[in-house]
């Protein structure tokens, strides 16, 4: 969860910059998981009452899966919901922690900036030879191009979670700009209440996403 | 190559890579960049820079893009749904109806209703948040036992991953490349067998100490019958998806999709706003990306495994100890009880089963069977101190019963989980049946 108390610096503005893109895509997602069911929904009615399935149907399906497997990731990322074990994170306080941050921020910077060059590659291949799936012949491109596209905010929003660690790194003192603050059992725990129950029984006021 | 090893060992590159993901893992970097990074300097040490990353770049979208992955964001939608369509009450109501009279019946209904809940919502702690809003009260006035009360909400949360629909079974399909129909129908009697063994040891604790666990009595047939339409939503989902693996009418993904539709049917009956409906997609999207991103990140590493060779110098190694086959599986369950204490059951089953498996196969055990021992295996982690995650749930919610007694509450459960996993050991079949019906 970002904490924005010092809500006026640059790197402040540039993450709630980033924030209504990571959204937006996230929500492209949901709306496709959403789609997804409707498909199902329709495939089995259509198969079943009237013995005539989607043409397709798996093909679109598996082209699909790259919106749902991928959008979301920098709006995950920022939420710090991708799993870590937080055994030794949880432990450290002040700059170690910082250092282990930023760290863990470089590892995931540089792996991912690979990704997104090479799934560039990936998709420009498929690009100009034509590419379809085997079945129905639908194009392979669009779906092989998000895989580039979430990548690149995602690693955006590294880079900013980046900075915010390094400032942190520096000078400890410093409000928490940025960042992902790892939580303890009982503050995950409460996390989960607020899920389950809508928000009825978090009592420090924080705000969700 | 960049390490100076030369290719000419790649089981030496093999264990280095090892260490080095435990090490960056431990160090709290998150598992899927630990996982691909490790997995891409690996393939580069054996194949050279070029060629390593130009299959590493491929791997994200072409292991996410099968079909046997959709039904994933179905189950975690029909999960994030459940909660809107909110039939927790009417599942309390209902189980107490039927089963209040048994001793402890108000306890033995928690059990029952949670594990209806739970398996729709697939949602361990999510759901132990909800039941103790709904049955920890109840019980209280009724002058339960504050630490059985704790316990039976914590533990009967723990049933979900079992019973299907089950995301955490349908990723341990994918990994080892089985059935993802057959493990989750395999899952369906051992998440009953587990709800009983719960019933059980709640039943000899109350006619130990009725004072305790009183049984509350006086419901007619006429009100248990009435109790069932506000639940037949719950039982419709299960049964969608065990009626269309089993008979073969639909494939998981869509059973999937028809049991979100039938929720998502029922949430938007009971008027959920339109922004719940927005945060419960949102949210179904994060979870389905996080999983994914676990899933491509450990592929990758996989990818690098499988050219080391190590699994199969791991897999000939446990094959010639002189030790019963029996005795090793249970020294792997123990180390995964070690394991689950500190990390997550998804990531946890991920970054293993590469390794074990094949071992595990070799020996002779069966797949399925495998499965859903070591998913429930994952699942007794939730209620183990020292993170026993749902244990902190329930004391988040009613701050006014100690953590010590939520977890002093929670220790029959756990004997009751040793118990089912025994039985699961001694008696195989409990797992295999179902599947092995719908394949003849």
């Amino acid at each position: 969860m970002s904490d924005s108390t010092d809500s006026n610096g640059a790197l402040a503005g540039a993450s709630r910059a980033l924030e209504p893109l990571e959204n937006a895509a996230n929500m492209v997602a949901a709306v496709a998981i959403l789609l997804l069911m409707v498909l199902g929904v329709a495939q089995i009615i259509l198969r079943t009452a009237f013995n005539t399935p989607i043409t397709g149907y798996i093909d679109l399906v598996e082209l699909s899966m790259a919106s749902m497997a991928f959008l979301g990731a920098a709006y995950c990322q920022r939420l710090g919901a991708h799993i870590r074990m937080e055994l030794l994170v949880g432990r450290v306080r002040g700059r170690n922690l910082w250092a282990m941050e930023v760290f863990g921020t470089l590892v995931a910077m540089f792996i991912i900036g690979v990704l997104i060059w090479y799934s560039a590659g990936h998709f420009w291949r498929s690009y100009t030879l034509g590419d379809t799936t085997i079945d129905a012949e639908f194009p392979v491109w669009p779906s092989k191009l998000i895989v580039p596209i979430a990548f690149t905010i995602w690693w955006l929003r590294l880079a900013l979670q980046l900075f915010g660690y390094l400032r942190l790194f520096l000078d400890p003192s410093k409000a928490k700009v940025a960042v992902v603050t790892v939580k303890d059992v009982a503050e995950q725990a409460q996390d989960e209440i607020h899920e389950a129950t809508g928000g009825v029984s978090t009592d420090d006021g924080e705000s969700r996403t | 190559m960049i390490l100076g090893i030369g290719f000419e060992d790649p089981f030496l590159v093999g264990l280095i890579a090892l260490a080095a993901l435990m090490g960056l893992i431990l160090v709290g970097v998150r598992v899927v960049f630990a996982a691909a990074t490790v997995g891409l300097f690996g393939l580069i040490e054996l194949l050279g820079w070029g060629p390593a990353a130009g299959v590493v770049g491929t791997i994200p979208h072409s292991k996410s893009s099968t079909y046997a992955l959709s039904v994933l964001p179905m189950f975690i939608f029909i999960g994030f749904l459940a909660f809107h369509a909110g039939m927790t009450q009417q599942l309390f109501d209902a189980a107490r109806k039927w089963v209040g009279w048994v001793p402890g019946g108000l306890a033995v209904a928690t059990i029952f209703a949670t594990a209806g809940f739970a398996a729709v919502s697939g949602a361990s702690t999510a759901t132990a948040a909800v039941f103790s809003r709904v049955a920890i009260p109840e019980m209280l006035k009724y002058g339960y036992d504050r630490k059985m009360a704790a316990g039976v909400v914590a533990a009967g949360g723990t049933l979900a991953t079992l019973i299907p629909p089950s995301a955490i079974i349908v990723i341990y399909a994918i990994i080892v490349e089985e059935s993802v129909g057959a493990l989750l129908l395999a899952g369906f009697l051992p998440g009953i067998v587990s709800a009983l063994i719960y019933a059980g040891i709640i039943i000899v604790w109350a006619m130990i100490k009725p004072e305790h666990a009183p049984a509350v009595t006086g419901y007619t047939w006429g009100d248990r019958i009435k109790s069932l339409p506000g639940v037949s939503p719950i039982f419709a989902v299960v049964a969608i998806i065990i009626s269309a693996i089993y008979a073969g009418w639909a494939t998981p993904t869509e059973a999937g999709a028809l049991g979100a539709a039938v929720v998502f049917g029922i949430a938007l009956l009971r008027g959920t706003s339109f922004s719940a409906i927005r945060g419960s997609l949102m949210e179904s999207a994060k979870l389905t990306v996080m999983i994914f991103s676990l899933i491509w990140g450990v592929l990758i590493f996989v990818r690098f495994l499988g050219f080391s060779g190590l699994p199969e110098a791991f897999t000939t190694w446990i094959v010639s100890l002189d030790v019963p086959p029996m005795v090793i599986m249970i020294c792997i369950l123990l180390a995964y009880a070690v394991l689950g204490m500190f990390m997550d059951a998804i990531g946890m089953l991920l970054l293993t089963l590469p390794v074990v498996y094949p071992a595990v196969t070799a020996l002779g055990f069966d797949s399925i069977w495998f499965g859903i021992i070591v998913v429930k295996m994952a699942e007794v982690c939730l209620i183990t101190p020292p993170i026993g995650l749902n244990c902190f749930v329930v004391n988040g919610v009613r701050p006014d019963i100690a953590l010590t007694d939520v977890f002093r509450g929670i220790a029959l459960f756990f004997v009751a989980d040793v118990i089912t996993i025994a039985v699961l050991l001694a008696f195989p079949e409990i797992v295999t049946w179902l599947p092995d019906l719908m394949r003849n």
